[in-house]
């Protein structure tokens, strides 16, 4: 079988297929992002890739090509290996956009994957997103590749002479002050002409809370601490209140907290559909523990798990563990303030 | 043993395809020893309708140019240029050439789900009721093997290749697969009963199944003799090939293929064709009984080659019209492919056939 292959590769019958297989590159859709729409116009009626031999197809067993359009995450690049994989060879790369190259504008991402580190790149096309015409010539390049057998780049860079008695640009400055620990007020109370809202008021200070201000026409913010949380949310309810609407979690670091927030409002109740409620309370940073409400209110379910795994907020009652969202082997809570990204290694001199 | 070859090339010699044209070259080659026995194979009649035209060499031929004008018949219509670099001056007509030989050199992978005896032998065996009907279709004089029965023997055969197209799904043994092999098996019979319905329609006009009698019969082509049978088999026709507005059983966007998901390199190249093979099979049958078969002018000097050039001629116009119809319409739902096939079509064919038994009976 050995020989057969190496007969398939270079014996009598390889000029026959290097000459199949270059006028026959057909990509299998794998759009993860902007580039896409680029790889679109290249294949329609104004630049039209069929001219050339590549004919967009479905699925990875019957092609042999792959363009990679766009950032690829830790969940896409599994995808983007398995598609690899499961393509016959002999089977080729291009990687498209800035993203793919090095990140782009989601560089050091925490989340964001190399194409080169996950399959093996023919080559790449640098642009944010590229021209249709850069698509074309990098899809030419590569059967000049298949044709020769040499790799070269189609890009002339020219000589950078440098100039005396110019004066550099001057660079823009940095903000002036950066602050090290930020103050951040949920609940900054303002004067508003809401006879309702004051009504509502009055009918919340009977429950026991740390405190109930009106943030702005039809917001009302609430404050309680984490052991009367689960009890305000059940009283919220009998008043009409039915969903939550967004779970949020914000880092404290320097007064060593996290703010929990609930913004919960009503489908069912006509006068409360307007009004948002903010629901939040403050628990330190070491144990962060706080009573989940997915019991009370179902729509909280999906947020508390999201929140979970961007901040390792523990929700007391929510039966999910483990990563819900991000892929496995993300780093742990990446958007916690503390968070330290991966650093880059740059080699040369 | 040179007595045996004597007999054999008497035999070959007395069938004999005439062409005036070539007379001179054939009677000179005739005299050389060794080429005289390949000389005599290729012009003996049945082999030559076989395997040179309207057989397996002209079926090479077709696949080659239907594939190149399919794709750019629809890049035409949507303002694109197609497949156009490979070959300038011919307007890049080798496309399909590059593309087999593509699929020719590369890895064939068998996963480790397949059954992996008939996930092989399938696409090979598939071939067998495409190709076999080849020899019952005879043009002129130009014949393999000679019957009345040919029309309806062509009929079984075309309904026995779905049964390949399924078997190929479940030896895939993957659920896009799978799914494509049901959907086949929903269209087939959607289309069958009303496909051989229009046949039997033509048979009773004709009153014979025998091609030849067809042919003499048509004194105007059969489609205005029975133009519901028309109808009925032209849209019987693009159910049973996956043409475009009936794609179902290999809906690319939405089971990847059906039953050919799993299947790659040269295997993917040989259930591919199996389509456009039956596509042309379908068109010969479609020729010889609505559009005159192999009748059309003589040109003498070609002899015996006039009626299956005239009869291929016929079906690549016929089958380029239908390829239009690929690049135009969009695809049908399986329910309401389902629905048509089982009302109105066979609605359609029942009444073909009692306009085919009336008409058969007047003339």
């Amino acid at each position: 079988m050995d020989d057969f292959t190496k007969f398939i590769h270079s014996g009598k019958l390889a000029p026959l297929k290097k000459w199949g297989t270059k006028w026959s590159l057909w990509p299998v859709h794998l759009v993860t992002a902007c580039c896409g729409a680029e790889l679109a116009h290249a294949f329609a009626s104004g630049y039209d890739g069929e001219r050339i031999g590549a004919l967009n197809y479905g699925i990875a067993r019957q092609t042999n090509f792959i363009i990679v359009e766009g950032a690829i995450t830790r969940k896409m690049a599994r995808v983007l290996r398995i598609t690899w994989e499961q393509m016959p060879d002999p089977k080729f790369v291009i990687v498209m956009g800035a993203c793919g190259l090095n990140g782009g504008i989601f560089w050091n991402g925490y989340n964001l994957v190399k194409p080169s580190e996950v399959v093996p790149v023919e080559f790449f096309i640098p642009g944010c997103p590229p021209t249709p015409e850069a698509l074309l010539r990098g899809i030419r390049q590569l059967q000049k590749k298949l044709e020769t057998g040499e790799a070269e780049s189609s890009v002339d860079f020219y000589d950078l002479r440098l100039q005396k008695g110019k004066i550099p640009k001057m660079l823009p400055k940095s903000p002036k002050r950066i602050s090290e620990n930020p103050l951040i007020i949920v609940n900054r109370a303002k004067e508003v002409d809401w006879a309702f809202g004051k009504e509502l008021c009055e009918k919340l200070k009977a429950l026991k809370l740390e405190s109930v201000v009106i943030t702005a026409k039809n917001r009302i913010a609430v404050k309680v601490s984490e052991s009367n949380l689960k009890e305000t949310a059940i009283e919220l309810k009998k008043l009409g209140f039915d969903h939550v609407k967004s779970v949020n979690v914000i880092d404290v670091p320097a007064e060593n907290k996290f703010i929990v927030e609930y913004h919960i409002s009503s489908y069912s109740n006509k006068d409360l559909m307007p009004v948002i409620v903010n629901l939040f309370t403050e628990i330190p940073r070491k144990e962060a523990k706080v009573s989940s409400l997915a019991d009370i209110f179902p729509s909280a379910d999906y947020m508390e798990r999201e929140m979970h795994d961007f901040f390792g907020v523990e929700f007391k009652g929510n039966p999910w563990k483990g990563k819900f969202l991000l892929a496995p082997d993300t780093p742990e809570f990446p958007l916690r303030k503390d968070f330290k990204l991966q650093e880059e290694i740059y080699v040369g001199d | 043993m040179i007595a045996m070859f004597d007999l054999v090339m008497q035999i070959l010699k007395s069938n004999q395809i005439e062409i005036p044209l070539i007379q001179p070259v054939v009677d000179s080659l005739i005299e050389i020893p060794v080429l005289n026995a390949l000389v005599a194979l290729i012009l003996w009649r049945p082999f030559f309708a076989v395997v040179v035209m309207p057989g397996l060499l002209v079926l090479m031929i077709y696949l080659l140019y239907i594939i190149w004008f399919e794709r750019k018949l629809t890049a035409r219509i949507q303002w694109r240029v197609g497949p156009l670099e490979i070959a300038r001056p011919l307007r890049g007509a080798i496309q399909a050439l590059a593309d087999g030989l593509r699929y020719f050199f590369q890895e064939a992978i068998v996963h480790k789900e397949a059954h992996r005896p008939y996930f092989i032998q399938l696409p090979i065996l598939a071939f067998i009721p495409v190709l076999l009907p080849i020899a019952f279709i005879p043009a002129g004089n130009v014949v393999g093997i000679k019957t009345p029965y040919a029309i309806q023997l062509i009929v079984a055969f075309i309904s026995l290749i779905p049964i390949t197209i399924v078997a190929i799904g479940w030896a895939s043994n993957s659920r896009f697969a799978f799914v494509g092999s049901v959907r086949e098996a929903l269209m087939y019979v959607a289309y069958e009963i009303p496909f051989i319905i229009a046949v039997i329609s033509m048979i009773f006009l004709y009153g014979s199944g025998d091609p030849y009698v067809v042919i003499e019969k048509q004194w105007i082509p059969g489609a205005f003799l029975n133009p519901l049978a028309f109808l009925v088999f032209l849209i019987a026709m693009l159910m049973a090939t996956s043409r475009l507005p009936f794609e179902i059983p290999e809906a690319d966007q939405e089971i990847a293929f059906g039953p050919f998901v799993e299947y790659s390199g040269i295997l993917f190249g040989l259930v591919m064709v199996l389509a456009y093979e039956k596509l042309y099979v379908m068109a010969l049958l479609f020729t010889i009984l609505f559009l005159g078969g192999w009748s059309g002018p003589q040109i003498a000097l070609l002899g015996d080659l006039n009626a299956p050039i005239w009869l291929v001629i016929k079906t690549l116009v016929a089958i380029s019209i239908i390829a239009i119809v690929r690049s135009m319409y969009a695809r049908y739902r399986i329910d309401q492919a389902l629905r048509m096939g089982f009302s109105w079509f066979l609605a359609l064919s029942v009444l073909a056939l009692v306009i085919g038994a009336f008409i058969g009976m007047v003339i």
